[in-house]
């Protein structure tokens, strides 16, 4: 640098030397070339400290530089230092945290509680004295204990599996041999048979039974199981037989035959040809009745034994395109039956099981849809038939598990055996009830006719001993002419009397004195009681209308029949309620208060014991009676 | 005439009953709330119904307003008689007197406020109660009926104050005379006597079957109704329906009716009677029938004219008897509808 300055200055130095060089050169010019010298070297001196100034500089900043340098160094080590310190922290933070978060598998094992385990766990394991206070321990003790059981626990599935396989092999081998008992078992009945037969034990016809019955039609099949149960678990004296072709009720069921052979092919031709000439129209109608009312030709018979030794034969049918059962009804006794001529309609077929449950007349077909079936084919009802084919009775369908709902007809009604099950008590009580009360009422009309009330012994407290007034006349009267009757008007107007009820007129004289009672006798005697409407004739024609105290004895028979029932099953209400007739009448004709103005003594003297003969407004006469005391009062 | 179709409805055991008693239901009494609205019925069962008058005779009427609103079993036996005071609805029959609160009676389930029976002489049978009157001066009911004697009970204190003995038969009726005050009371031994309230004693007695005009022995002496109009006095049953003038205690006049009368009462200028036989029976005084208005049950027993000033739209004259109806007139030219147990 210096020499490059001094390079410089030396052509500005020539330059100017080269100017002054030649005027005036002397002193002036060696002066000032001395000046200018001396002015040179202090100028290159001052160039030369201006460089070192500048080399100082130099350096100073350049050591400067190196200290900031190292500081900056060791800062950064520092702050190295300190994140790796910070990043650590982090580090075993997260890792204290995983630590405390750890889920060991050991906690979720269900342990045994503590106080099982303490007592369960043998010593060894348990170790109570360090277990106690170190919970890590005991944790590890109870885990242990847990190894322990599960291994033993393990063990024995182990031998239960195998005690298994040893027992179903056993079970395999024993079913075998059962197996080939069978043909055995076989050989032994057969040979058996003609030894049940000596010893009078049907099994062999009970299963015979049986096999019929599975070509019975539903309704029958769940009637006939239904009544076999029952007799054979409640009622001894009930017994079911099948009736009937079985070979029909398989052909039933054949599909036509499609391989013919021209054999019969040609008959078949030949028999069409014959026919060529159609029946007429009627006649087409009566086949198609015919075929509309067609029975199953399996039918069962149930046969209900009573106390008396007398039997109810039900049989009963199934209609099949109908869908309905039917049954017809025969009643034999054990001794032959003379019977009296208004007992006529009692025991008959038609009218014996009539209104068994009220209402249940038998004359129309339970099943809606029928009515359809009838219009194509032209039959208005099903009474017209009834004796044929039996009566379509509400309660045999229920027997027969077939249930009609009132309104809506079905398409299908299936035969379902709850609904039998649950009727089939109720009903044969039922029947029993109803041929014994009809077998009692046939005995007392045999007596009734000849002007005796038959009392049994056990119903005579209900009556004094001594009874004047006679029962003259008992008959059979028609519906129609129990209508006609000036004294019925209450009764039919209340729609009691209906055609399904008997009706029968009692003549009951004492002296001048008769008394005529028009009886109403519902098939469902003797739970319901015959009802009496009285007309008495002397002085004067008197009926409930016209005289209160006739109102009042009607009342005695037919409001107040509870205590004539006498002892169960109350056969003996009508018989009662007669020989109460007789009494009451006897009362009203002898308290009948005596008319001054007519002379003479009273045609009916007073015998009975009364506290007092009129009470009330409306005058009433004393007509209960009191047992044993013997008098009359009114109630 | 033509007999309504009889109901085709199959009938168990427990209907045919039903069906039988009402066919011998026997309707004995009635009485009015005394808000008018509502009459209560008493039948031979011991039962009593309550009817709402007024929703019955509404226009909107429909078959169940003609039944009973409430039915509950008063008595043992027959409810003979009864009577209203302005709060409570007394009963009576076999041998008690009951009282019932108008206020409770529509209520389900309703007891008696009260019940007291007379000292009776004879114990071998209860004696029944056939008439019940009001006293209303001295706040005190009557009784009288089968032990032939009048009990006066006080109706606040409930106790028997009097016991006015004479007849020699049962008592069927009373009457009560307002000005004197007087009791009137016939009985079956054909006489009807006058009492008189404050000395305790009979003042009058009118043997009926004594005087030939109007005796029937055949249908025999008793004195089934009674009906008073302070000086006239009409009384019937046995012997003919006659009108009496109670000073002389004679007849003067006899209504031509053959058939016992069960009940009789003025009304305006009219007698009305009922007894056997269907109609109710309008006289003039002079003896003439007005009118002769058919009924529904075949023998009427008790008349009741509803005449309470709370509810004029229920001025009715219902009729009761043999049967399980009450007959509803709202003119008395006809009967409008029956109401039936």
């Amino acid at each position: 640098m210096s020499s490059e300055s001094s390079k410089k200055r030396k052509p500005k130095v020539i330059r100017s030397d080269g100017a002054p060089a030649e005027g005036k050169r002397n002193r002036s010019d060696t002066e000032q070339a001395i000046e200018i010298e001396e002015r040179r070297i202090q100028s290159c001196v001052h160039f030369m400290t201006l460089k070192k100034l500048n080399r100082l500089a130099h350096i100073r900043l350049k050591k400067g530089r190196d200290q900031t340098h190292e500081a900056k160094q060791k800062v950064d080590a520092y702050h190295l230092q300190l994140q790796n310190l910070l990043y650590e922290v982090m580090h075993l933070q997260k890792e204290i945290t995983k630590c405390l978060e750890f889920k060991s598998k050991h906690e979720e094992i269900d342990l045994v509680s503590l106080e099982e385990f303490y007592k369960e766990a043998p010593p060894d394991i348990s170790k109570a004295e360090v277990t106690m206070g170190d919970p890590h321990q005991q944790t590890l003790a109870r885990l242990d204990w847990e190894l322990e059981q599960r291994k033993r626990l393990a063990e024995k599935y182990r031998e239960c599996l195998s005690n298994k396989e040893k027992i179903l092999k056993e079970i395999e081998v024993k079913k075998e041999y059962l197996s080939s008992l069978q043909p055995r078992l076989n050989s032994i009945m057969q040979a058996s048979l003609p030894v049940q037969e000596y010893l009078f034990m049907p099994f062999d016809q009970a299963h015979k039974q049986y096999e019929t019955a599975r070509h019975l039609p539903p309704p029958l099949y769940v009637l006939f199981v239904q009544a076999t149960a029952y007799g054979q678990a409640c009622d001894k004296t009930l017994s079911v037989a099948i009736e009937g072709s079985v070979d029909e009720a398989k052909a039933l069921f054949k599909p036509p035959d499609d391989s013919q052979d021209d054999e019969s092919d040609s008959d078949a031709e030949e028999e069409q040809t014959t026919k060529r000439r159609r029946p007429t129209l009627g006649v087409q109608l009566d086949d198609k009745r015919k075929e509309m009312l067609k029975r199953h030709p399996l039918s069962v018979m149930v046969d209900l034994k009573c106390k008396d030794e007398s039997v109810l034969h039900l049989t009963f049918y199934y209609l099949m395109n109908l869908n309905i059962l039917t049954v017809k009804a025969k009643v034999t006794t054990a001794t032959e039956l003379i019977t009296p001529i208004s007992a006529g309609d009692l025991l008959s077929p038609d009218s014996v099981l009539s209104c068994l449950y009220p209402g249940d007349h038998g004359k129309k077909t339970p099943n809606p849809a029928n009515q359809y079936q009838f219009d194509k084919v032209g039959i208005l009802t099903l009474r017209d038939y009834v004796l044929d084919l039996g009566h379509p009775y509400l309660w045999v369908q229920k027997l027969g598990g077939l249930h009609f709902p009132k309104e809506q007809p079905q398409h299908t009604v299936i035969a379902d055996h709850s609904l039998s099950a649950s009727h089939m008590e109720t009903t044969m009580k039922l029947l029993k009830t109803r041929v014994q009360s009809r077998l009692a009422l046939h005995k007392q009309f045999a007596s009734l006719e000849h002007g005796i009330v038959p009392v049994t012994s056990d119903c005579q407290y209900l009556f004094p001993a001594k009874v004047v007034s006679r029962l003259v006349k008992w008959v059979t009267v028609a519906h129609e002419d129990y209508m006609e009757l000036h004294f019925t008007k209450d009764i039919v107007e209340a729609g009691l009397a209906g055609d399904t009820n008997l009706y029968y007129m009692a003549l009951i004289e004492r002296g001048t004195a008769k008394l005529q009672a028009a009886v109403v006798l519902n098939p469902g005697y003797s739970s319901i009681p015959p009802i009496f409407q009285l007309c008495l004739n002397w002085k004067g024609e008197k009926t409930n209308s016209n005289d209160d105290n006739i109102r009042a004895m009607e009342s005695e028979v037919n409001v107040c029949y509870k205590e004539l029932c006498g002892p169960r099953p109350g056969h003996q209400l009508l018989t009662n309620q007669l020989q109460r007739l007789c009494v009451l009448l006897d009362v009203y004709l002898e308290t009948e208060s005596h008319d001054d103005s007519v002379e003479g003594p009273k045609e009916f003297p007073q015998e009975k014991m009364c506290l007092r003969l009129f009470r009330g407004p409306s005058r009433m006469k004393p007509f209960k009676y009191n047992h044993p005391q013997g008098f009359f009062s009114h109630r | 005439m033509e007999r309504p179709a009889p109901v085709a409805v199959p009938l168990g055991q427990a209907e045919v009953f039903q069906a039988l008693q009402r066919l011998h239901m026997t309707v004995f009494s009635q009485s009015v709330s005394p808000c008018g609205k509502f009459l209560a019925a008493g039948n031979n069962y011991g039962q009593i119904a309550i009817f709402s008058l007024s929703a019955a005779l509404s226009s909107e009427a429909k078959e169940e307003s003609k039944k009973p609103v409430v039915t509950f079993q008063a008595h043992d036996g027959p409810v003979y008689s009864m009577v209203s005071t302005d709060r409570h609805l007394l009963s009576a029959g076999d041998g008690e007197v009951k009282a019932w609160l108008w206020a409770e009676i529509l209520k389900k389930g309703c007891k008696e406020m009260w019940r007291r029976q007379p000292p009776y002489r004879t114990s071998l049978e209860v004696p029944e109660i056939n008439a019940l009157l009001l006293v209303p001066k001295e706040n005190s009911l009557i009784l009288a009926g089968g032990d032939c004697q009048l009990h006066t009970m006080d109706l606040e204190t409930g106790t028997f104050t009097r016991a006015l003995r004479g007849h020699t038969d049962y008592i069927h009726c009373l009457a009560l005379r307002e000005r004197s005050p007087e009791v009137l009371s016939g009985g079956e031994d054909g006489a009807v006597r006058l009492w008189d309230l404050r000395t305790a004693k009979e003042a009058q007695t009118i043997e009926v079957y004594k005087h030939e005009e109007c005796s029937r022995p055949h249908n025999g002496r008793w004195i089934g109704c009674l009906a008073t109009d302070s000086d006239w006095m009409v009384c019937g049953g046995g012997p003919a329906l006659t009108l009496w003038h109670l000073r002389s205690s004679t007849p003067t006049t006899i209504f031509p009716i053959r058939a016992p009368q069960k009940h009789v009462t003025f009304y305006q200028d009219l007698i009305l009677s009922a007894g056997q036989g269907h109609c109710i029976n309008h006289w003039q005084l002079s003896g003439e029938l007005k009118a002769q208005v058919p009924g529904s049950s075949p023998g009427l027993l008790s008349l009741s004219l509803n005449q309470q000033p709370a509810a004029p739209e229920c001025k009715v004259l219902t009729a009761a008897g043999n049967s399980c109806r009450v007959d509803v007139f709202t003119n008395l030219g006809y009967r409008a509808f029956s109401l039936s147990f």
